[in-house]
């Protein structure tokens, strides 16, 4: 890898105290909160259906609230037992885990797309300005515009055509909604070297092509993955909307609006936290990514 | 490149005004040719013909070519506008000279009658989303974020303990969230409300917390041998310096504050909402209302962005990325 000009030479960085005892602490005070809201949301409820004469096997509204057949908020006991139906067999049809593997190949599949059609516009913004200038405004007017809004129109007209694979159109859509950042981010980036280090390089009568991949290229790096940071979890919201949107057997997006209609309410808890865990992955994959192929940003930030 | 650019192509023309004069002339030919064949096609649809379809892929390069030109040497925003009339003209001609069943993606001009016609409808769709889901939200979810990113930088515990958390979970995909949500709030637009705040939370809070933490020591170290005091360090100097990355959070929050609206429609809504109208319309195959929401739904997202603009026009005239060509 090449290293970008100017880099400073690695530099110890003065310790930090440890983040962990505050962590920890302030993620007890989380629990705590959700130990605390199960029987405060569910009791209301639990009452309602104790007056209304339901048997529910247990006595006072307290005893009930934390096993509700449909709690607003499941109790610990109920969630894990949901992880366990929900995930076990690993690989069933209608488990989380393989869905989630689902979703998540399609919204990489939008990421592949999205870098394509992001880099491509965004490396001939830099090479002329003409490009930029009637492309760019409308670019960003598009990204105010709500795509998610777009979804199922794009659903229904991708759907026409029926040779098609089941995940092409989420795909599509995912990399519709995440196109925008790599190419902004890209255009930023490729724009940053100041115009020092550009002109030692036409001193240098450096030709263009390797001004481009030895000063524009690394230097657009940290933009880059910031970017992709972006666009990842952007493309997560694209796949699963798509999936809700679109006739679909398979994925997060289809378990969440059939679990929705069937008001299974631990199961959307279940569906919830494992998508989030994919988005909370598939951020800290880029960012693991950015350490190795840029490790001189470190020294930066 | 670079000193090139420094020069400007505006420099190379010597006889600027002809040029530009001839090539929008010749845009306006192309989208008049345009217009011209629409109409044909409108006034006798089953008659289509080879000539008409080599016209309008012809005019309309031409066009895309003149633009290309005009925005070589105009700065405004007149290239990215003509650009957006040739798109419109563009669809318009091919969805009806290669006869697109309007079943299926309905014409522009299709578009805008259905505007029209739904109008009512759709202007309370639009109240209930914006103003009562997506503006309430913003605002609350901004006002929190506030709370929060100033507390977090009171104490260095919060900030250890919190900030990470923060970070984390603006990756969670909301719509997983959304309808958990409405279940529990209930299918008015409290819910929509509550998930538009979420939305909105994350980034502020991130940006806040880092522009009340990017004041340089110098600045810092320059307040104190004025024997400023903490309150006036911090409204003097941190207030300002958070700003801009307020804005920032704001623009990248608006259109993320309408897309939390319309999704939380799509799992439950009380009859009323721009994201249940798209839901139901599609239902019903009326792509026309469908795009007539969409349409709305983005005409109101590039006014709030634009609101927001101004705000940050209005409160940061002083800062080096508002200055002219910056």
């Amino acid at each position: 890898m090449t290293r970008a000009l100017g880099t400073p030479t690695r530099i110890p960085r003065a310790p930090r105290p440890s983040s962990a005892g505050p962590i920890l602490l302030i993620g007890l005070v989380f629990v705590l909160i959700y130990l605390a809201s199960v029987p405060l949301l569910n009791m209301p409820q639990a009452q309602k259906l104790l007056s209304s004469g339901a048997d529910l096997g247990c006595k006072s509204a307290l005893e009930c609230a934390f096993m509700l057949r449909n709690p607003t908020v499941p109790a610990p006991l109920q969630l894990l037992e949901g992880f366990k139906a929900l995930s076990w067999p690993l690989f069933s049809p209608t488990g989380v885990p393989l869905n989630l593997l689902i979703t998540a190949g399609e919204t990489l599949a939008g990421i592949v797309l999205a870098s394509v059609l992001g880099v491509l516009l965004a490396v001939g913004m830099v090479a002329s300005r003409a490009l930029e200038r009637s492309i760019l405004p409308l670019l960003v007017a598009s990204q105010t515009v709500p795509i998610v809004a777009l979804t199922p129109m794009l659903a229904v007209t991708l759907g026409q055509f029926r040779d098609l694979p089941g995940w092409v159109p989420k795909a599509i859509i995912a990399a519709y909604i995440a196109f925008f950042p790599i190419c902004v981010g890209l255009l930023k980036g490729l724009r940053s070297p100041d115009p020092l280090s550009l002109d030692l390089m036409r001193t240098y009568h450096a030709r263009n092509a390797s001004i481009f991949f030895k000063l524009r290229f690394p230097a657009s790096l940290p933009y880059l993955f910031t970017a992709y940071k972006v666009a990842v979890a952007a493309a997560l919201i694209g796949a699963i909307v798509a999936e809700g949107a679109t006739v679909s057997f398979q994925g997060i997006g289809k378990m969440l609006s059939e679990n929705s209609r069937a008001a299974d309410s631990v199961a959307l808890w279940v569906i919830m936290l494992y998508s989030g865990l994919l988005g909370i992955g598939l951020v800290a994959l880029v960012g693991v990514l950015e350490r190795f192929i840029t490790p001189w940003k470190r020294e930066v930030n | 490149m670079a000193l090139e650019r420094r020069k400007g192509p505006e420099s190379k023309i010597p006889h600027q005004t002809l040029f530009a004069f001839t090539f929008y002339a010749g845009i306006t030919i192309c989208f008049v040719e345009l217009l011209r064949t629409i109409n044909a096609l409108a006034t006798a649809p089953d008659n289509t013909s080879n000539a008409q379809v080599w016209v309008i892929w012809i005019f309309g390069l031409m066009a895309a070519l003149g633009i290309s030109q005009v925005a070589r040497t105009t700065r405004n925003f007149l290239p990215a506008l003509l650009t957006f009339i040739l798109a419109l003209l563009f669809t318009e001609a091919l969805l009806r000279v290669y006869k697109v069943p309007p079943g299926l993606i309905p014409t522009p001009s299709r578009v805008w009658t259905a505007l029209l016609s739904t109008q009512q409808v759709l202007l309370r769709d639009a109240f209930t989303t914006f103003v009562l889901e997506a503006l309430f939200g913003f605002i609350g979810g901004t006002l929190a974020g506030l709370l929060f990113a100033l507390s977090i930088v009171r104490s260095r515990f919060l900030e250890r303990g919190l900030l990470p958390y923060a970070s984390v979970l603006s990756s969670v995909p909301i719509v997983a969230l959304a309808p958990i949500l409405v279940k529990m709030i209930g299918l008015e637009w409290p819910s929509k409300a509550v998930i538009v705040g979420i939305t909105v939370f994350f980034p502020v809070v991130v940006n806040v917390v880092r522009g009340l933490q990017s004041v340089g020591s110098l600045q810092l170290d320059l307040m104190r041998s004025y024997g400023s005091s903490g309150g006036q360090v911090f409204s003097l100097l941190r207030v300002p310096t958070a700003l801009p990355f307020l804005f920032n959070a704001l623009k990248i929050a608006v259109p993320l504050a309408l897309i939390g609206a319309i999704v939380g429609e799509t799992f439950g809504a009380a009859g009323s909402g721009l994201g249940f109208r798209i839901g139901i319309s599609v239902g019903r195959f009326e792509y026309d209302v469908a795009w007539a929401a969409i349409v709305i739904a983005s005409v109101i997202s590039l006014l709030f962005f634009g609101l927001v603009s101004l705000l940050e026009r209005r409160f940061l005239n002083w800062h080096s990325s508002m200055r002219e060509g910056a």
